[in-house]
């Protein structure tokens, strides 16, 4: 079996299954903890409304805070958008989701999307460089920060030289890339990139508290 | 190696009355003019200089037959097809034939115990001086038995006659990886040449088939200039340098992400890429872009069918020619939703037992 | 108006209060346990989420007004739940088999370094969960945190005089009986003052700090109530709104303050009980009364803020403009508007006194802390970072070109009026029930 056949079949398969037991073990795992029943009068009918849209608007900041956010943002979104359009609008990887889950749409020019890796990986330094800078950052960091970090640049690095065909033979830069997505598959669970599911019922929760005391957050 | 034939000088050394190859050329009319154009194109087709096509023109018109010993083992015969099937002689038949064939089941007029013996003859007179083509895979379970010429296994055969050779050279994809009889589950034990034999020179010219001139081309390029440069897999570079994918024509769709559904969809009649209908360009090397097949006329994808990879090992077993690259290696729907659940049972026996001690351990004391 | 002298009186005492504090008689492995038992009570599903949801992003720093005052990065607000995180982790979490191999228990000595944290730099205010991108729920993670430290006697020693006192039933040396004597004293300037009635549809309480301190904010209080011809009345035993337990966090202590009060609300038949010019007085008893109690509350809780409001808006209560010369600014307190949503209400009244009103660039729900609340004004080692804190006040009030700032929060007003003298800040500095009684339209 090549490398390549291994990273596009077993280590595919485990690191899948990993993936998805260690994400369901997670959030079953702190959503099912106690609930604190509130028997004080609510200053509303239902907090559902709130904790609805307390997860849409937390995207963006309040005008209050946008100024000190406004870099960070700009660096954050880059990078979320750009390893958005190359994760999902890429056709290789729109093939393979469409075998694994039937749905399917169409993707952007391989040229537009290696621009969008290029800017991702560019953000992502840029943030890198803040963390290691920022006195805050630097005082709440902890080595799963910057092994997340890595572990989400080299898939983005490792795509950029395959389709560029930079690095080694094809074959073998290309079944690198695909193991060090696998290497995110299996890390995802076990880390804050977590967030990417956790943002929904943290966000929502929130809203519910504060909904129901009549205040809009 | 060194018994190779590789510079003019050595060739006027040997000896023998046979005519060279620019005689026999000239008796079959073929124009010392046409077999230039014969060496330009094939030095051309492997990005050697300029200058080396009289250096091959010179040095193989001097060439004394060269004995060549062919070997078809677990094979189909259409490598051998692929280079002699033809509607009118070609240059590529003809240099053929001034090889001194000496052994070929399908091309030789000798047959039964007259053809083993003209085989050991040539072997005992060429010995470690011959070249040994072989297509088709060779059976290793229970013995070898599942393939044997006149009582003999492939592999004891393959075993005896390598000794000899100067060089072996593996045509088609079943000689150089294992090819069709290696599919899963192997029932008969196939394997390549070069993973039977070690220590010899091993060219592999893979294809299913290979394409004629890079059959001529290699063997010539061998008989001038030695042993080309090889990948990883033991191919020339000169042909198999580069993958389908980038030298294929339809590129350009697949970078703006046009791409065929079906093969009779408006993408398909628009020639649109055919990575999505199993095209495995993208991991295939070959020359089939490039060099096409039927002297240029064509190659699988301009004739609308996505390339099958037939010159990588293994190219049956990577999940069907109709699935695209990515597609269907990564276990199954159901395997992900068991997991799915088998998580969510997890999570909930986790948050279960925690509230448990979360009761007994918050309990004050006092 | 107040009297200066005796505010400068009650600072001063302050100051003496920590050796007031009767000392700890814990050992170092009991008060771990005793954290330990507060933590495994009290982590349910949404502090789970909340803990699980931290990416480490830092923005709830530029949100916080210590950390902003300073510029000094330990007071990032998430870094309080840092021993909260570890427990959850290694005692609760779904994997906690794995994190048990490399996330450090939870010792006494973590908890000592934690207790400048969570009660010197930490006024609950929430507002740090306003920036948050992940929506993370601090301030109730610090009140997890003060209630761990409370049960293991680790509070601050200011603090913990108080909530020792408070226990025993009075509250800076006032009980039930300075209170009634007290009021006869109100009424000998003729105040008019309902005390102990057996039934009354409105229970009105009020704080120490009111009776002897912000005596304008009282005496108005009573002169509103009066003016609206309600039924209501003071009683003279639960008469403080203040409870410790909750500033503290120790939670028998602020069960059994809120307990008293509506066990009170309840023998008198009252339908609304109104909490005074007090912060963390109203979700004391709004929020967390019934669940303390254990069944919902039979009344309704009204800050006084929130009360006139609604009587404004109701037309019951009539007021005369001061006039659109006269520049107000509002400080929302945190208790009252973040957490209490009691926003409208306050900016009702206002309004109806007719001033040119500018809302700060960050109010209601978002207003910055006075820096002052959740007990830690009273804690001394912390007045020079509350100045610190205290200056993105004077700036965002500066800001709006007011020269009027008026708050309905004893304690914001305490912090303002205190911040204000260090600084050398001019500007008034008012309390909301004050303005309505001196400018009531009768």
């Amino acid at each position: 079996m090549s490398l390549l056949d291994f990273a596009r079949g077993p280590a595919m398969q485990w690191s899948l299954i990993i993936l998805v037991v260690g994400v369901t073990w997670r959030l079953f795992g702190a959503l099912l903890l106690m609930k604190k029943k509130d028997l004080s009068k609510a200053k509303v009918e239902s907090t559902t409304g709130a904790s609805i849209s307390t997860v849409f608007n937390r995207f963006w900041p309040k005008p209050q805070f946008a100024a000190q956010m406004s870099i960070t943002l700009l660096l954050a979104y880059t990078m979320h958008i750009g390893l958005f359009v190359v994760v999902f609008l890429f056709s290789p990887h729109i093939t393979l989701i469409t075998d694994m889950t039937g749905l399917s749409w169409s993707g952007l020019s391989g040229g537009v999307v290696m621009f969008f890796g290029a800017i991702t990986l560019a953000s992502m330094i840029a943030l890198l460089i803040r963390r290691l800078t920022s006195p805050v950052l630097k005082m709440i960091s902890t080595p799963g920060d910057y092994i997340s970090w890595l572990i989400t640049a080299l898939p983005v690095l490792t795509g950029l030289m395959a389709h560029a065909h930079f690095g080694g033979p094809y074959e073998t830069v290309l079944a690198i890339h695909m193991l060090t997505v696998e290497l995110l598959f299996i890390w995802f669970p076990f880390s804050k990139l977590m967030h990417a599911f956790l943002f929904i019922p943290s966000r929502a929760k929130l809203g519910a508290v504060f909904g129901r005391r009549g205040v809009k957050i | 190696m060194s018994e190779l034939i590789k510079n003019k000088d050595q060739l006027e050394a040997n000896s023998g009355n046979e005519e060279t190859l620019s005689q026999s050329l000239l008796k079959q009319g073929i124009s010392r003019r046409t077999f230039m154009k014969f060496c330009t194109t094939v030095t051309s087709a492997m990005a050697l200089a300029p200058a080396s096509a009289i250096l091959m023109a010179e040095t193989l018109a001097q060439t004394r037959r060269q004995s060549v010993i062919w070997l078809s083992f677990q094979e189909c015969t259409g490598c051998t097809e692929s280079l002699t099937r033809s509607h009118k002689p070609t240059i590529e038949s003809l240099i053929f034939d001034f090889i001194s064939l000496d052994y070929h089941h399908t091309l030789q007029a000798a047959a039964g115990h007259a053809a083993e013996e003209a085989r050991e003859t040539a072997m005992k007179d060429n010995w470690g001086k011959y070249i040994l083509i072989v297509d088709g895979s060779i059976p290793t379970k229970d013995d070898g038995v599942y393939s044997t010429i006149a009582g003999i296994t492939n592999l004891s055969m393959l075993e005896e006659v390598s000794k000899g050779a100067a060089a072996i050279v593996s045509v088609g994809t079943c000689a150089a990886f294992g090819g069709l009889p290696k599919a899963d589950p192997n029932p008969t034990g196939a394997k390549s040449v070069s993973e039977i034999i070690k220590g010899k020179p091993i060219i592999n010219i893979p294809g299913c088939p290979p394409i004629p001139v890079v059959i001529t081309g290699v063997l010539a390029h061998v008989l001038t200039f030695g042993i080309p440069d090889l990948d990883d897999k033991g191919r020339p570079k000169a042909f198999y340098g580069e993958s389908i994918h980038d030298r294929c024509y339809r590129r350009p769709f697949y970078d703006q992400g046009l791409f065929a559904k079906g093969f009779d969809d408006e993408g398909a009649r628009k020639g649109w890429c055919l990575y999505e209908v199993g095209c495995k360009g993208p991991v295939t090397h070959n020359a089939c872009a490039t060099t096409k097949w039927n002297n240029g006329t064509s190659f699988p994808i301009q004739a609308g069918h996505g390339c099958i990879g037939c010159s990588e090992p293994d190219f049956w077993d990577k999940g069907g020619f109709y699935k695209s690259l990515p597609q269907g290696q990564w276990g199954s729907a159901e395997g992900i939703a068991a997991a799915a659940v088998a998580g969510a049972a997890i999570g909930i026996g986790a948050a279960a037992m925690a509230k448990s001690h979360q009761k007994t351990s918050g309990e004050e004391s006092s | 108006m107040i009297d200066m002298e005796r505010f400068g009186q009650f600072r001063e005492g302050i100051k003496g209060l920590g050796s007031m504090a009767v000392p700890s008689t814990l050992s170092d492995d009991e008060k771990i346990a005793k954290a330990k038992q507060v933590f495994f009570r009290k982590i349910d599903s949404n502090m789970a989420i909340g803990l699980e949801s931290c990416i480490h992003c830092g923005h709830c720093a530029s949100a916080c007004h210590f950390h902003e005052g300073t510029g000094d990065a330990k007071y990032t607000p998430i870094r309080k739940l840092e021993l909260l995180k570890r427990f959850y982790r290694r005692e609760l979490s779904p994997m906690r088999w794995l994190h048990r191999l490399y996330t450090r228990d939870v010792t006494t000595q973590d908890l000592m370094q934690w207790q400048e944290l969570v009660y010197d730099s930490c006024t609950e205010c929430g507002r740090c969960s306003q920036i948050c991108p992940m929506g993370i729920n601090i301030a109730a993670g610090v009140n997890v945190m003060r209630e761990a430290m409370a049960d293991a006697q680790m509070i601050p020693d200011e603090l913990a005089a108080v909530e020792q006192e408070q226990c025993q039933g009075t509250l800076f040396g006032f009980g039930h009986d300075q209170f009634i004597e007290a009021v006869d004293a109100f009424r000998g300037q003729g105040l008019d003052i309902p005390l102990d009635k057996d039934k009354a549809d409105i229970l009105l309480l009020t704080t120490v700090v009111d009776i002897t301190l912000f005596t304008d904010a009282f005496i108005s209080t009573v002169k509103v109530m009066n003016n609206l011809g309600v039924n209501w009345t003071l009683r003279s035993c639960n008469f403080e709104a203040a409870n410790f337990g909750l500033l503290s966090g120790y939670e028998a202590l602020q069960k059994q303050a809120s307990d008293g009060i509506i066990k009170e609300a309840i023998s008198i038949g009252a339908k609304i009980v109104i909490t005074p010019e007090c912060g963390h007085a109203y979700p004391a008893l709004r929020w967390d009364g019934a669940n303390e109690y254990g069944q919902p509350l039979p009344f309704d809780v009204l800050a006084i803020s929130e009360f006139l409001g609604q009587q404004v808006n109701a037309g019951n209560l009539k007021l005369k403009p001061l006039g659109k010369d006269k520049k107000f600014t509002m400080h929302d307190p945190c208790k009252i508007a973040r957490h209490g949503g009691v926003i409208d209400e306050p900016r009702a009244v206002i309004n109806a006194l007719g001033v040119d009103f500018i809302e700060t660039e960050s109010s209601g729900e978002n207003n910055w802390c006075c820096g002052g609340g959740a007990g830690v004004f009273l804690i001394n080692r912390a007045s020079d970072l509350r100045e610190k804190a205290f200056s993105i006040k004077i700036n965002q009030v500066n800001d709006t070109g007011a020269d009027t700032v008026v708050m309905s929060c004893g304690s914001c007003r305490l912090n303002f009026i205190s911040g204000a003298d260090n600084a050398n800040w001019n500007k008034n500095i008012e309390s909301l029930v004050v303005l309505v009684a001196e400018n009531l339209a009768d």
